[in-house]
């Protein structure tokens, strides 16, 4: 975008008004630092380190949005951002609201903190330049489109930042019955599950290991717009909510979904024959689980699979409150059975039958193994 | 328009006039209403009562009714579904990723409501390679299906589903979980067994009319052209990273020494030559009395990713083993690129699904009817003591065909080799010695000077017609040499031994 000269001589001036009239770059800067910092602002969302949260929040640290020129970011945070972006070359989701408790002075103090912070060196920026912005920028909302087309990207900058198309999942904001893919999924063997329950409950499944690796809420499904279903199949699903429920499980320590979500590895870090811990013990039974399919019942996913002689059947729907997850085994033939069941300081679990001890073992007479439930939902407070 | 863009498009326009031959007809099929925004097809078949069967990369399958072009949605969520058959109106088989499954409508609401694993007893790294190909089942019921290697564009995943076999893991493509790059069978016993090895994208499995296996494979390392091999129990094919699987195979495949790895592999009985027949073979499907495709009963077609084309295969069994001819068949606009999968419809045409998935190709389905008018065409190339038999769909001018210049032949190898894909090697033009016609002119002998064994022999034909006057429809065939009617020496191996 050619700057106009005069908006440029403009700008300088008021700059160098400013270092004048008392307000040094140090000083500009420490007060940025102590609004950015302030309770409910920008904190908040892009976090003391500036870098965001992954898939939702876009990094400030290092932006290339930041570069050639601050009539951007000055635009997004009056007239806020509707739509995914992509900075950095990583996909964002979550909209910017327009930043209206700030002043001209104090936003203008926040974005030369912002382009100055973490190793940026973008330039400061004015009070008359936001209020500038603030006269003669169209009212609405702006889109990642209108936006960069009014202030696109300077060609040094611009290969790996810029808009996306969104398409189904993305566009999923109640779900009103199961959906189930079969997809890569991090940390769970390549023979996944994720499966999005009406009340926007999702959990991941794991047939390689016939086991629930996690179960999230907040943050929405799977991303409907990977690769996966139009290319090579290569990416692992993305999702942006942090499990509030993530049983123990066998070999995993506590490796992050990032860690979880690579897919160059020249070994893995271990194969399911090495798989330890199965969650279910039945009369002893320590034979790894084989899986054997499973049913929709009225849409919700029943996977069956079997240990030594026992066929196990876990169907998994939404709690009678519509708050989280009830998922309902039954074991045939019945014996005597533990289920462990990983306490969660952001879940509570309960179960219907049997005796649960707070560490969450989970013991059943032959009797009550023929059909029991256990309830996962996240605490109050928590996610 | 810039008067350059439209010389470019007049520079363009021939390639357009390059049309499927006259007597077939080529129409699009409407798309099934994904959620998803791309129609690729990755499985295609019909149910018995006649509705068409299709999969998408989605993991969604559509049934489709013939009369009312109505789509209806019958299953989804499956992992990168590859291949369907249909055992009943409410009952398919798929290859999807994880497994072999069997999905069924019990409530008869026209929706799938069961998904069993037939067998889940293979290895996934979780490479995006490892795709899981084209189910086909013999006539005792047994199930095979085709497992593709892992590519060097990525590695392996945190967890890996089967035993991690490091001695795999090295190489372009590679084998580090069970039986990648194999061929499964899957018995009525409930056993499943890697069948084959030295397989490294096997994306398209497919029976002849006698009850033979056959799959494709495609160029790339190991593998100096696209093939069609004849799959028999506990052969090797040639690709070396699933050897690290056969029982008595000791080491690191990839690392073994190429002539340890040639005398071990089974030739193709087929070489499609890259560049000029097919880049990227795909479904095997028997010509079956029930098409109505033109006097071609038996013959097999194979699809093409690359191209807009359908290649016909004709086989023969020479000295024990079969081998034979490709030639272009369904060639050219308005047939799509990508043809992956194909089936006969209730009335014998043939339907044929598109694919990419990020190579090259494209996307739908399309039709292709034969108009029952005889298209002039070679119906079948047969090996001879001293060369070549032709035999024409219609009666030949005889006076083209007696000229030596109509025939102008080349023969050459591709290299067995580490490396991706393979130059033609020893290419020569092989002169004709003499050609004889049979009388009612559609059977033409041609002797060449020398007939040299595990060559392969290629002719484009110039300037055919047939008595009437009509163009051939192809002209250009290709038949892989490996052992003459009597007298086959061993096979030279043909190596191309690494640099040091």
């Amino acid at each position: 975008m050619p700057v106009k000269s005069k908006h440029l001589i403009l700008s300088l001036f008021f700059t160098l008004s400013g270092f004048l009239f008392g307000s040094s770059k140090e000083e500009i800067l420490k007060k940025g630092k102590s609004l950015y910092n302030g309770a409910g602002s920008c904190v908040a969302c892009h976090m003391p380190d500036g870098k965001g949260q992954k898939g939702t929040i876009p990094p400030l640290f290092g932006s290339d949005w930041l570069k050639g020129g601050s009539d951007r970011s000055i635009a997004i945070s009056l007239r806020g951002l509707a739509g995914p972006i992509k900075v950095n070359g990583k996909k964002y989701y979550s909209a910017m609201p327009p930043q209206l408790l700030f002043d001209d002075q104090k936003l203008a103090y926040i974005l030369s903190y912002v382009n100055n912070e973490w190793g940026n060196k973008e330039p400061i920026v004015t009070e008359e330049q936001v209020a500038q912005a603030r006269k003669s920028l169209p009212p609405s909302v702006f889109t990642p489109q209108t936006l960069l087309q009014k202030f696109p990207f300077d060609k040094k900058y611009n290969r790996k930042n810029g808009t996306f198309t969104p398409t189904f999942d993305d566009m999923i904001s109640n779900i009103t019955k199961p959906i189930i893919y079969r997809t890569f999924m991090p940390g769970s063997s390549p023979s996944a599950f994720a499966v999005a329950l009406p009340g926007n409950h999702y959990f991941c499944w794991d047939a390689g290991e016939c086991r629930l690796r996690y179960v999230w809420t907040k943050g929405g499904f799977i991303r409907g717009n990977q690769n996966h279903w139009s290319s090579n199949g290569k990416p692992v699903a993305e999702f942006n909510g942090i499990p509030y429920y993530r049983p123990r499980t066998s070999k995993l320590k506590d490796e992050s979904f990032e860690e979880l979500s690579k897919t160059n590895r020249n070994a893995p870090i271990y194969d399911t024959s090495e798989a330890t811990n199965f969650p279910i013990n039945i009369d002893g039974n320590t034979e790894n689980p084989t899986f054997l399919g499973y049913r929709l019942i009225n849409g919700f996913p029943k996977f069956r699979y079997s240990v030594g002689n026992h066929k196990i059947t876990e169907l998994i729907e939404m709690n009678p409150e519509n708050s989280g997850i009830q998922r309902t085994f039954t074991i045939s033939p019945p014996a005597k059975t533990t289920l462990n069941l990983t306490p969660s300081s952001l879940a509570s679990i309960t179960t219907d039958r049997g005796i649960l001890t707070p560490k969450g073992l989970l013991t059943l007479t032959p009797k009550e193994s023929v059909q029991f439930s256990v309830f996962i939902k996240p605490r109050e407070k928590s996610n | 328009m810039k008067p350059w863009i439209l010389l470019l498009s007049f520079l363009w326009m021939p390639s357009a006039f390059c049309e499927t031959a006259p007597q077939y007809s080529v129409t699009n099929i409407s798309a099934p209403p994904t959620k998803f925004k791309n129609t690729q097809i990755d499985g295609l078949t019909f149910l018995p009562n006649g509705k068409l069967v299709v999969c998408l990369p989605s993991g969604e399958i559509f049934f489709r009714d013939n009369k009312g072009e109505k789509w209806e949605l019958f299953a989804e969520g499956l992992h990168n579904p590859l291949g369907v058959i249909a055992l009943s109106n409410s009952e398919l088989i798929v290859t999807q990723r994880p497994e072999l499954t069997r999905i069924r409508d019990l409530d008869g609401d026209g929706k799938a409501d069961d998904y069993e694993v037939i067998t889940d007893q293979f290895g996934m790294s979780g490479n995006y390679h490892e795709f899981n190909f084209t189910p086909v089942q013999d006539t005792q019921g047994n199930y095979f299906f085709a497992l593709g290697t892992g590519s060097s564009g990525d590695g392996v995943r945190t967890i890996t589903r089967g035993v991690f076999n490091a001695r795999g893991r090295p190489g372009r493509m590679h084998s580090s979980t069970p039986y990648r790059g194999c061929i499964m069978m899957h018995t009525t016993t409930g056993k499943t067994l890697p069948y084959s090895y030295g397989h490294r994208t096997p994306n398209g499995l497919g029976f002849d009319l006698k009850g033979n296996l056959f799959v494709t494979d495609n160029q790339g390392d190991w593998v100096g052209s696209s093939k069609l091999f004849h799959v028999q129990k506990d052969r090797f094919y040639g690709h070396a990273a699933s050897l690290a699987w056969k029982p008595d195979f000791k080491g690191v495949p990839v690392d073994s020494p190429v002539e340890k790895l040639a005398k071990l592999r089974t030739r193709a009985c087929v070489v499609f030559p890259h560049g000029t027949m097919a880049n990227s073979p795909t479904k095997v499907l028997a010509i079956s009395e029930e098409a109505n495709f033109g006097p071609f009963t038996g013959q097999l077609l194979v699809g093409e990713m690359n191209k807009p084309r359908i290649v016909r295969v004709m086989l023969e069994e020479v000295d024990g083993e079969l081998q034979g001819a490709c030639i272009p068949f369904i060639d050219g606009s308005p047939l799509g690129r990508g043809c992956n999968r194909m089936a006969w419809a209730p009335d014998g045409s043939l339907f044929v699904g598109q694919t990419k998935h990020t190579w090259a190709g494209g996307q739908g389905i399309q039709q292709v009817s034969w108009n029952g008018k005889m298209p002039f065409e070679i119906q079948k190339m047969e090996l001879t003591e001293d060369g070549f038999q032709f035999t024409f769909t219609q009666p030949v001018n005889r006076e083209n065909a007696q000229k030596k210049e109509t025939w102008p032949f080349f023969r050459y190898f591709f290299e067995y080799r580490k490396a991706y894909g393979s130059p033609r090697s020893a290419e020569e033009k092989v002169e004709v010695n003499n050609i004889h016609i049979s009388k009612n002119a559609k059977v033409v002998k041609i002797g060449l000077t020398e007939l040299k064994p595990w060559h392969i022999h290629e002719v484009k034909i110039q300037d055919l017609t047939s008595k009437d006057g009509d163009r051939i429809n192809n002209n250009y065939i290709v038949y892989t040499l490996n052992r003459l009617l009597a007298n086959t020496p061993p096979d030279p191996l043909q190596i191309k031994k690494p640099k040091n």
